[in-house]
């Protein structure tokens, strides 16, 4: 049984690990479209005492496609931080079902009451292709209340990955260290 | 009785959580919605309020003040990554090193300098760590000196502005403020900006890097052989005035430049983050270190340490969120209005709480669940936000050196491990924390320190952050109404429907 499914869990959570690897390397990219949208709206204002409310709405969507897109990013590189004064001295064993504990029990439930409980607020959204509801704002509000969806999704495949390769390293399928949460090089 | 009772109990559920190593963030919220649960069997929660989540979620995705953030962090990795920093450490070193006690003295300024601009206590330790105490321990530093100075600089950065520590602080109290002042009868509050707490936490700021500066020198004469001179080669020497043009100069006019411009009201603290972020760029450029590859680095731990403390503000909001849902706040305030010695009682027990939490837990992980819940009743009693902003800052950096959980300990043994002792660390912060609690007690005793510069500076009707905020906030408020009324009926509860909760989140951070 194990035969089979062992390798199959290798192959989602390298291609997960793959997929937001992309996506924060490309998303990384909007913190500095970030730093010169915002500086161009200062230098509009500023030197030419002209300012357009769609460039100042347009800085802060950036940011939070930012932290919200590249969220999935930062839990690939362990870089959520957590407490790690009694979880270092754990067993590698301990630590795996640590791992898969808090993703089941803390992380899952709370992105399934966020995708749920967001639901009519973005379908709502949708239905008349909401735009900003400041006068010359930016178009597209509901893509951007979407992302909180995309959130959701990206940090629940982010979490799968997490219980596969803690299942993987359970079952000595693969002997790398848990403090890397890379397990393949899939950066780069 | 038994709601609240519920609430108090998730303080310890969520510290004894939490230390078994999940990420902090999920865990938070993980452990709020299993408090939810359980309030909800036991008929003290209306899940319904859990709708109120994407809204508070949204609320924090449009906010514009909070998006100096990335911005100061874009800065301050850009100044680390292209050695600015670390050039503008060994340049100050240079200048000072001659003198017995310049190279603390040193340290302790561009400590206050570039801490700021991350807010992260492990990364300015860290950096710190790597880049002054071989330079120390070369010099001759007695062990425990050096470590304590590291370890003491590498907090300011959570109260020198700009502090991105101070502009969550600052957004969470002006929801605060908002909300005590509305529940006084009060209903055109003046907003209080980041610009405002920037101000307050200045002079507290100076203060302690002053007795920092005033206790290396007292060693330096007291126990000369602890913090001996450097001797510079000739090179060195001849080297040094051109450096002081070149690597102390420049980033030194960015953050004067950059500060000023907020606190003078010039301009709002994204604006002068974005121009701090070019500066960093433009600076990093002539030194030719702004490679795709340095580019590349700069932009990846902006976007790690970015979505990092965003999605605890996230996580932690599902934990004011059930708390106060379970009428937790109610509690609160019985308690602290009931504490002997009055206000000032009760804010010297919110100042234990945060002292103990940040054994355990980071800044943001703090102030997110602390001070929404606290600083509303404690403005209530009286205390005037900007003043307890500082004196929270100020308590945080005193908690993260305390031995043995003070966390800039742990980071700085975690470099320095082969070079010092456990106990040097200890013995070595032990008069820093001295001195930091000697700052507090200054400015809990005259609680002008902190508000004398905001009131000079922004008058008592100055408005720049926050109220295009609050009207993001009202206009959703429609909308939501129709949400709430259908998970009402999905759950099938039965609660009064005269009070719509949204009332009480009107504001994201309450």
């Amino acid at each position: 049984m194990t035969d089979i499914l062992l390798p199959i869990i290798e192959k989602i959570t390298k291609k997960i690990d793959l997929i937001n690897s992309k996506i924060g390397n490309l998303i990384s990219w909007l913190t500095l479209g970030c730093v010169i949208n915002c500086f161009v709206v200062v230098i509009l204002r500023y030197v030419f005492s002209v300012g357009f409310p769609w460039m100042q709405e347009l800085y802060v969507w950036q940011h939070s496609i930012i932290f919200l897109g590249g969220a999935g990013f930062t839990f690939l590189h362990n870089s959520h931080v957590n407490v790690d004064i009694i979880y270092s001295k754990f067993r590698l064993k301990t630590k795996c079902y640590v791992d898969i504990f808090g993703t089941l029990f803390f992380l899952f439930p709370w992105i399934i009451i966020i995708a749920y409980s967001s639901s009519s607020f973005i379908k709502s959204s949708w239905r008349i292709y909401e735009p900003s509801s400041q006068t010359n704002g930016m178009p597209g509000l509901f893509l951007l209340k979407s992302m909180i969806w995309f959130f959701c999704l990206i940090i629940f495949l982010q979490g799968l990955s997490l219980i596969g390769k803690r299942v993987l390293a359970l079952f000595n399928f693969s002997k790398k260290d848990l403090n890397n949460n890379l397990l393949y090089s899939s950066e780069d | 009785m038994m709601g609240p009772t519920i609430a108090l109990l998730m303080f310890p559920a969520a510290i004894l959580s939490v230390l078994i190593g999940y990420p902090v963030a999920f865990t938070l919220a993980g452990i709020s919605l299993i408090f939810a649960c359980i309030g909800y069997f036991l008929g003290v929660f209306d899940p319904s309020l859990l709708t109120a989540l994407p809204v508070r979620y949204f609320g924090i995705m449009t906010n514009e003040v909070l998006v100096a953030v990335p911005l100061f962090v874009f800065m301050g990795v850009m100044l680390e990554r292209s050695k600015i920093s670390e050039e503008l450490l060994t340049t100050m070193s240079e200048l000072l090193g001659g003198i017995r006690g310049g190279l603390g003295v040193s340290v302790i300024i561009v400590g206050a300098l570039i801490a700021a601009s991350t807010g992260i206590v492990g990364a300015t330790v860290v950096t710190m760590g790597l880049l002054s105490l071989p330079v120390m321990t070369k010099a001759g530093y007695s062990p425990s000196l050096s470590s304590g100075t590291i370890c003491a600089s590498g907090t300011l950065g959570q109260i020198i502005p700009p502090s991105t520590v101070l502009i969550f602080m600052a957004e969470i109290l002006q929801g605060a403020n908002q909300k005590a002042q509305l529940e006084m009868g009060n209903f055109s509050p003046e907003p209080l900006s980041v610009g405002q707490l920037f101000a307050g936490a200045m002079i507290p700021g100076l203060i302690l890097v002053g007795l920092y500066i005033a206790w290396v020198i007292t060693i330096a004469i007291i126990i000369p052989e602890a913090c001996p001179p450097v001797n510079l080669s000739k090179r060195q020497k001849s080297e040094l005035p051109r450096k002081i043009v070149f690597a102390l100069f420049p980033p030194l006019l960015l953050i004067v430049l950059v500060l000023g411009s907020i606190l003078t009201g010039l301009a709002t603290p994204t604006e002068s983050a974005s121009v701090g972020a070019i500066g960093a760029m433009f600076l990093a450029g002539i030194k030719n270190k702004l490679s795709l590859k340095n580019l590349r680095e700069v932009m990846r731990s902006t976007l790690l340490i970015n979505s990092m403390v965003f999605i605890i503000l996230l996580g932690a909001s599902v934990f004011s969120l059930v708390f106060r849902g379970l009428n937790g706040e109610e509690m609160v305030y019985e308690l602290l209005s009931n504490v002997p010695g009055g206000k000032e009682g009760a804010l010297l027990v919110v100042m234990l709480t945060v002292f103990f939490l940040g054994f355990f837990l980071d800044t943001f992980e703090i102030i997110f669940i602390t001070i929404p819940i606290a600083a509303p009743v404690l403005i209530r009693l009286g205390i005037d936000p900007i003043y307890l902003g500082v004196l929270i800052g100020m308590n945080l950096q005193t908690s993260f050196l305390t031995p043995p959980f003070g966390f800039s300990l742990f980071y700085l043994r975690g470099v320095a491990n082969k070079i010092l002792k456990t106990v040097e660390i200890y013995k070595g912060v032990l008069p820093f924390v001295a001195l930091q609690i000697l700052g507090i007690i200054i400015v809990f005793n005259f609680p002008s320190i902190a508000t004398w510069l905001p009131d000079i500076l922004f008058g008592n009707n100055f408005e720049i952050s926050s109220s295009n905020l609050i009207e993001d906030i009202n206009n959703k408020n429609d909308e939501d109404i129709g949400i709430l009324d259908n998970f009402r009926n999905l759950f099938n509860t039965n609660y009064d429907r005269s009070v719509s909760p949204l009332d009480k989140f009107k504001n994201i951070f309450d």
